[in-house]
């Protein structure tokens, strides 16, 4: 009888203690990424990102006091497995936020699902336009560059660089490379440039040069490609064996020459010019701090992922702050118009369509590496706002 | 005195009625619970086990391996999502899904039919790698990002309506239709036509001799399966409010086979037990480790090495005895 009384006394106890402890519970933050499959490697940027911003934010208290907890969960880059993971992470484990998807299917489903449980996803690595274009939704922002301002970063520096400049666009022929040219093209068009032509070759293609004449023809000063991994090992390398680098600029979309290609496309990949939300170049005090605190925690340089990953956390302590609460309304107002600042400079999120503003960097290889070779102001790239849902 | 076939099929009921009566009994839990994410999972499990069933008509019966039953599924998913969009409404949705069905599986059947074995596995692998490929550069269709933006929607079934939304619900709706499909294909098996089918899968020259068309008998087959196949994926968007090109990929065919293998090839009931039990191993054990397809793998050689007429092979013969008792008294 005695024990039982004892018992019951050390449970009212503990029930009292955790009543009191809710405002100290950790907040949750689901991370639903590929930790399998191809896309593993992204999935791992954004988490040594993520788990690099959580450390710090913990070692300084957390968000209003709370500590954060990560919750991972693997994508498998499918947009079926992502949403039904997400809806455990919303349902089961009850995290008050989501990010991690990558691939474009991913972020548009799992964000559907957020709106239907009212709440909040952002993507730190998704690029389609639609995301926050025409298929925007207001529980879904997106702190990473979107493919339009990689494009209109690339093509206000060549208005500079080349003043009305005659381009050709070679293009992988599928629905994604016919966009990617399509939407430089016109991004070119708008700037003044001059548009000489443009071929489709089918993915995997093993011989280029068939090509080669109708773009010597042309004369171009520029060729913009959206082909990428070894299709560019291959065009670049028989472009060079042609002789047709010669004064010929290459423009290129953010996939076209990775660490994963450059090595193999050997001197013919010097002076390749592409446009980039962050590279591990930037010349700032913020930005060598982060690098060097990622090299350390992680072994490995961060690239574009890590970095807006970990901006993320960033961004998400602002807005619980202001807000002082993590309820979805409050959070969602909180993050509309919010300005942050994060490795690659202030980050501003726009409160139309929830796509965050950001200086870009126009790279350009030369001795094998990326180095930086223009800024472009944040309001020259973002483009216009097209969401109407909100 | 019944003969084998027939004492399988009723331990196949039984089993089914075992599996609606733990259906029943979760579903009163889970909505005791007032649990979302569990009835959900369980939902897409029963779809999935949709599929598998179809698998498990040409696989376990007619003895044709197909590569490419997500041709089907995704088929179903496209045009319900479409469907629902344009109109909003389950029965046109289900309406064009099964025209989709009857017209593509016809002429599907037509084309993989002309070959056996391993061609036919081929020609219905490649079949469905072409409509993925075609839906993945589609432009209307979404191309790669899929088409989200499918309604919740009322299934209005005369005397009451269901809501796609209700997790207890959609549940019971969905096992309602997954034991029709079920009852649908095991009456049809049980059919002379069943039997002939049973027929050519251990023999298609000596079916010929006695004066079949196997032809059109094989068609037949192909015919029902992508029937339920694509019904089944008509109500995946109902339930996750999207459809993408993954659910053509080959990823979702090998997946309802070894849904198939793991549960017992020939069983019907087992394509939708081990439907039910890779979903929620693949759900726990991909929460705890990224290394899951290694453990899913491992699990998979355990019961192909160990259990080669599956889970069923477990209980089946066993029930079979007893029914077989039963009926001699």
């Amino acid at each position: 009888m005695l024990r039982l009384k004892s018992t019951l006394a050390a449970l009212s106890v503990s029930a009292m203690l955790s009543g009191t402890a809710i405002a100290a519970d950790p907040i949750k933050i689901g991370v639903v990424t590929p930790l399998s499959g191809t896309y593993a490697g992204i999935g791992q940027q954004v988490r040594w990102g993520l788990e690099l911003a959580t450390k710090e934010l913990n070692a300084t208290g957390g968000i209003m006091g709370r500590q954060i907890e990560l919750i991972f969960e693997d994508e498998e880059a499918n947009p079926s497995v992502a949403v039904q993971k997400a809806e455990k992470l919303f349902q089961v484990s009850k995290v008050d936020f989501l990010t991690g998807t990558v691939n474009s299917g991913s972020t548009l489903a799992v964000g559907q699902l957020a709106e239907r449980s009212d709440k909040l996803i952002a993507t730190t690595v998704s690029f389609a336009d639609s995301i926050t274009g025409d298929k925007c939704s207001p529980n879904v922002f997106r702190v990473n560059a979107k493919a339009g301002q990689q494009s209109a970063a690339l093509a206000a520096w060549l208005v500079k660089a080349k003043p009305q400049a005659k381009v050709y666009y070679l293009g992988p022929d599928y629905e994604m490379g016919r966009s990617t040219v399509a939407a430089f093209k016109s991004n070119v068009d708008r700037v003044g440039g001059q548009s000489l032509g443009e071929v489709f070759a089918p993915l995997d293609s093993k011989d280029y040069t068939q090509y080669f004449g109708q773009l010597r023809a042309a004369r171009p000063q520029v060729l913009y490609t959206s082909v990428a991994g070894n299709d560019t090992v291959r065009l670049l390398t028989q472009l060079q064996e042609f002789g047709l680098l010669e004064g010929l600029t290459i423009l290129g979309a953010s996939g076209t020459v990775t660490a994963q290609n450059i090595a193999a496309i050997g001197k013919a990949v010097e002076g390749f010019v592409t446009g980039v939300g962050y590279t591990a170049e930037i010349d700032t005090p913020e930005n060598k701090k982060f690098v060097a605190a990622f090299q350390a925690a992680n072994k490995a340089d961060p690239d574009l992922y890590g970095a807006d990953s970990y901006g993320l956390i960033y961004a998400y302590k602002a807005a619980v702050d202001k807000a002082n609460s993590t309820e979805t309304a409050k959070v969602r107002d909180a993050l509309r118009g919010l300005a942050w600042d994060t490795p690659q400079g202030k980050k501003t999120i726009r409160a139309g369509d929830h796509q965050a503003e950001q200086i870009m960097y126009v790279v350009q290889v030369t001795g094998g590496k990326f180095k930086i070779v223009a800024q472009v102001a944040a309001a020259d790239a973002i483009g216009p706002d097209v969401c109407t849902r909100f | 005195m019944r003969d084998a076939i027939t004492l399988q099929t009723r331990a196949g009921h039984w089993l089914v009625a075992l599996l609606v009566l733990g259906g029943l009994v979760f579903a009163v839990v889970g909505f005791a619970t007032g649990d979302t994410f569990y009835l959900r999972l369980a939902t897409e499990a029963l779809i999935f086990g949709g599929l598998a069933l179809s698998v498990d008509i040409l696989l376990g019966y007619t003895g044709l391996l197909s590569l490419g039953q997500a041709l089907y599924f995704g088929l179903g998913a496209y045009v319900s999502a479409l469907a629902l969009i344009a109109w909003q409404s389950f029965w046109a949705a289900i309406g064009a899904s099964l025209a989709a069905a009857l017209v593509c599986g016809l002429a599907g059947g037509l084309i993989a039919n002309r070959v056996r074995g391993v061609y036919f596995a081929l020609i219905t692998f490649g079949m469905a790698q072409v409509l993925a490929k075609a839906v993945y550069n589609t432009r209307a269709l979404g191309a790669s990002d899929g088409l989200i933006g499918v309604p919740v929607l009322d299934i209005n079934l005369g005397l009451f309506s269901v809501s796609s939304a209700s997790p207890v619900g959609f549940f019971l709706f969905v096992l309602a239709v997954t034991v029709l499909f079920y009852v649908l294909a095991a009456y049809l098996l049980d059919t002379p036509f069943g039997r002939l089918l049973i027929a050519l899968k251990a023999n298609e020259n000596r079916v010929l001799f006695i004066g079949y068309r196997t032809s059109t008998l094989r068609l037949g087959s192909y015919l029902v399966a992508a029937v339920i196949a694509t019904l089944s994926g008509a109500l995946y968007p109902m339930l996750r409010g999207f459809a993408s090109p993954e659910l053509l990929f080959f990823s979702t065919s090998g997946n309802a086979v070894i849904t198939v293998i793991l549960g017992g090839v020939g069983t019907l009931v087992g394509a939708l037990y081990g439907s039910v039990l890779l979903t929620i191993v693949k759900s726990v054990v991909g929460s705890w480790t990224e290394h899951h397809l290694i453990v899913i793998g491992l699990i998979f050689m355990a019961v192909v090495v160990l259990l080669p007429k599956g889970l069923m092979g477990l209980v089946q013969p066993a029930l079979v005895s007893v029914l077989g008792r039963g009926s001699r008294r």
